[in-house]
């Protein structure tokens, strides 16, 4: 991106320096064409998703809602189970289950993203990464917002909520995000060339849910495989937000650097195998 | 300065994928870097040179990668080798579509088409009333460009690419499209931007737009350069080809009938009581030898023509289910006559055609001339049979040539 801007763009004599794509315009026009873009290609996101339809933006909120209710009423009243160290079944699912479907929306969303930009990207020079940027971040953006409006509603009610816990929370928001770009770009990319990748992915998904703890405890976990379920990245992640949430614990750890290593990581993979594709798209979406 | 445009030795390949494994495989490949193992080349070894204001035009066949060679002009797609230098901003009216979201509506293909030139929102507020009404489409604006109709999408796009002012402005066949009025209104905008120093970059098949408004033309021939200079020039050197070849093409069509064809051997035409000429109310016979190269009957067609080719009246031995007798092997006779012609004096020719026995392909034409004598005044090619009956006498023969009269009764 830092780029050093070129002196000499127009090549005093042809045949020119051998470089593609050509030195012009600046790095700093593109940067400023590009957060355009992007903005645009975002609200156009936000747009057509929440706000073009009926209830508007109500649906980001109901759907995680209605499925807190069906969880709630298979475990507590009809499994009965147990062990939520304190706070009830709901805040204990909820603060969980709001960056899962988050995570689990950006990536579908996000691989089938390029598909609906296709008239653009036959006829348009433009860095496609930046729709699946758009798509992910619309995603995350939203269920954000309705992830504090939830825990502020059961603050209300009187669940033991620590709002400072948000400090962080907000940071494995983000790198939930990082980490969940990286993954969309690399299916994104994939789904271009082999179309079985989005229905992999849905069943995929959900089997990840059921083995995270999201819908019940670690320690509720027979002892024998628990080190198997642990060791689910997104499993820490969702340990790290009910510490901070419900038990108000601050302190970072070196379990938080592997974690930003590991989201940079998928981050920059992600991006290296969509710019090795990006190119041959053009032909085949 | 530089050239606005610059292209060395540029080429393009596509990636050639048939089953799905071929898609695991590219991928692959290109993850390592590698190009793809079968390859379709679009264009190869493309270089030219574009000057402010001076116009380029390509020409070429279907398929001769105009189209492709635009869209890395355009930037849209990465030449497999070569270089190319632009040096100006690049407004390009691809195809119809011109790059627009089909779910977005007309204002907000604007923004995102301005968006994606890099104007700032104050410049493309300025913009857009302009947009708006070079195109000219009332209230579709605010509606989904997926419900225009095309020549409404030619419209928005070329608003949009003409008021970005570009320094280079690429269409493909863009003016083909759209009715007369906006035809006339976009090559009066096209004009006004070329005496400014507007410089274009277009595919078309219209020599004369090529001619009218291009310094430069790019013949490109099967993804090569077959002639690139003075546009006139070009342009005169493509016609002729053009010409050339479907004379060609003609000539062998006729010259060489495959074995597998049949075809008329023989044709005699042979007039009632001798001459070289039929009188009116005459005839004469027709006898053709067709070779059947599987031994089957063959059909026959059968035809009168004008001089100048246009036909009179037609018939096949299929129609009037008429055998042909068997000569030998693989020959086959017919013989037809035709009496009492009410053909108009003139020149004409008979054409006979072999054709399959289904009656189906027709395969060889042979013709033999003729000639019905006499001299009138009546028009077209036939006699009809006709009568005045409220005349109160019998009218004289309008035929000033007393033979004509014959075929009263």
């Amino acid at each position: 991106m830092a780029a050093p801007a070129p002196t000499a763009p127009v090549p005093p004599s042809f045949p020119p320096v051998a470089t593609f794509p050509p030195a012009q315009p600046p790095v700093e026009a593109v940067r400023v064409r590009n957060r355009a873009l992007f903005r645009n290609f975002f609200l156009r996101e936000v747009n057509t998703r929440y706000l073009g339809s009926m209830t508007g933006l109500a649906w980001a909120l109901l759907h995680p809602l209605a499925l807190l209710g069906v969880y709630w009423f298979v475990f507590t009243m009809v499994f009965r189970a147990g062990g939520f160290g304190g706070s009830s079944f709901l805040t204990f699912v909820a603060v969980a289950l709001w960056p899962w479907l988050a995570a689990q929306e950006a990536l579908q969303r996000g691989t089938v993203s390029l598909a609906s930009y296709a008239a653009l990207i036959r006829k348009v020079a433009f860095p496609h990464e930046l729709v699946v940027y758009a798509s992910v971040a619309a995603t995350f953006a939203l269920h954000f917002a309705g992830y504090v409006a939830v825990l502020v509603v059961l603050a209300l009610f009187g669940q033991p909520v620590h709002f400072e816990g948000l400090l962080v929370a907000l940071p494995v928001w983000v790198l939930l995000a990082i980490a969940g770009t990286g993954l969309a770009l690399f299916f994104a990319a994939l789904q271009v060339f082999i179309r079985d990748v989005e229905h992999v992915l849905m069943p995929l998904l959900m089997i990840l849910m059921y083995l995270t703890p999201i819908v019940y405890p670690l320690t509720a976990v027979p002892e024998a495989v628990r080190p198997y379920v642990a060791a689910n990245p997104f499993g820490y992640l969702v340990g790290r937000l009910r510490a901070a949430l419900l038990d108000g614990q601050l302190s970072l750890d070196a379990g938080d650097a592997v974690a930003l290593v590991v989201a940079i990581a998928l981050f920059v993979g992600g991006r290296w195998v969509f710019r090795r594709l990006s190119p041959t798209f053009e032909d085949f979406l | 300065m530089g050239p606005l445009l610059a292209l060395e030795n540029v080429g393009k390949d596509y990636a050639r994928v048939d089953a799905r494994g071929g898609r695991v495989r590219l991928v692959w490949d290109l993850l390592r870097g590698r190009s793809a193992a079968s390859v379709f080349t679009a264009f190869d070894g493309v270089s030219l040179r574009l000057e402010r204001g001076q116009s380029l035009a390509i020409i070429g066949e279907n398929g001769a990668g105009k189209s492709t060679l635009l869209k890395v002009i355009a930037g849209v797609i990465k030449p497999t080798r070569g270089t190319l230098v632009v040096n100006g901003r690049v407004g390009a009216l691809l195809e119809l579509g011109s790059g627009f979201h089909p779910d977005y509506s007309g204002l907000a293909n604007i923004e995102l088409a301005a968006a994606l030139l890099g104007l700032t929102p104050a410049e493309i507020a300025d913009r857009r009333e302009q947009i708006v009404a070079f195109a000219d489409i009332g209230e579709h604006i605010r509606e989904p460009i997926k419900h225009y109709s095309s020549g409404m999408v030619v419209r928005l796009g070329f608003a949009v690419a003409t008021a970005l002012t570009p320094d280079i402005l690429i269409t493909d066949e863009v003016l083909a499209v759209g009715d007369e009025s906006f035809q006339k209104k976009s090559i009066a905008w096209m004009e006004k931007y070329l005496a400014g120093g507007g410089t274009l970059l277009f595919v078309s098949h219209s020599m004369y737009h090529v001619q009218k408004l291009c310094r430069h033309a790019l013949w490109l021939e099967r993804g090569r350069m077959r002639l690139y200079g003075d546009a006139d020039h070009v342009a005169r050197e493509y016609v002729a080809w053009h010409e050339a070849r479907a004379e060609a093409a003609a000539n062998t069509a006729k010259a060489a009938p495959p074995a597998s064809a049949y075809v008329v051997t023989g044709l005699a035409l042979t007039i009632d009581g001798g001459g070289s000429e039929i009188d009116p109310g005459h005839g004469f016979r027709v006898d053709v030898e067709v070779r059947s190269p599987d031994d089957r009957e063959p059909v026959l067609a059968v035809g009168v023509v004008r001089a100048d080719g246009t036909p009179v009246y037609g018939t096949t031995s299929e129609i009037d289910r008429a055998a042909p007798v068997r000569l030998g092997p693989m020959r086959y006779a017919f013989s037809i006559r035709f009496d009492d012609l009410s053909l108009l004096p003139g020149h004409y020719r008979l054409r006979a055609h072999a054709m399959d026995p289904e009656g189906m392909r027709l395969f060889d034409t042979h013709e033999a001339p003729f000639v019905i004598a006499g001299t009138t005044r009546e028009l077209g090619y036939v006699r009809l049979p006709h009568a005045w009956p409220h005349a109160e006498t019998t009218p004289k023969t309008t035929a000033a040539e007393p033979r004509a009269a014959a075929p009263e009764r």
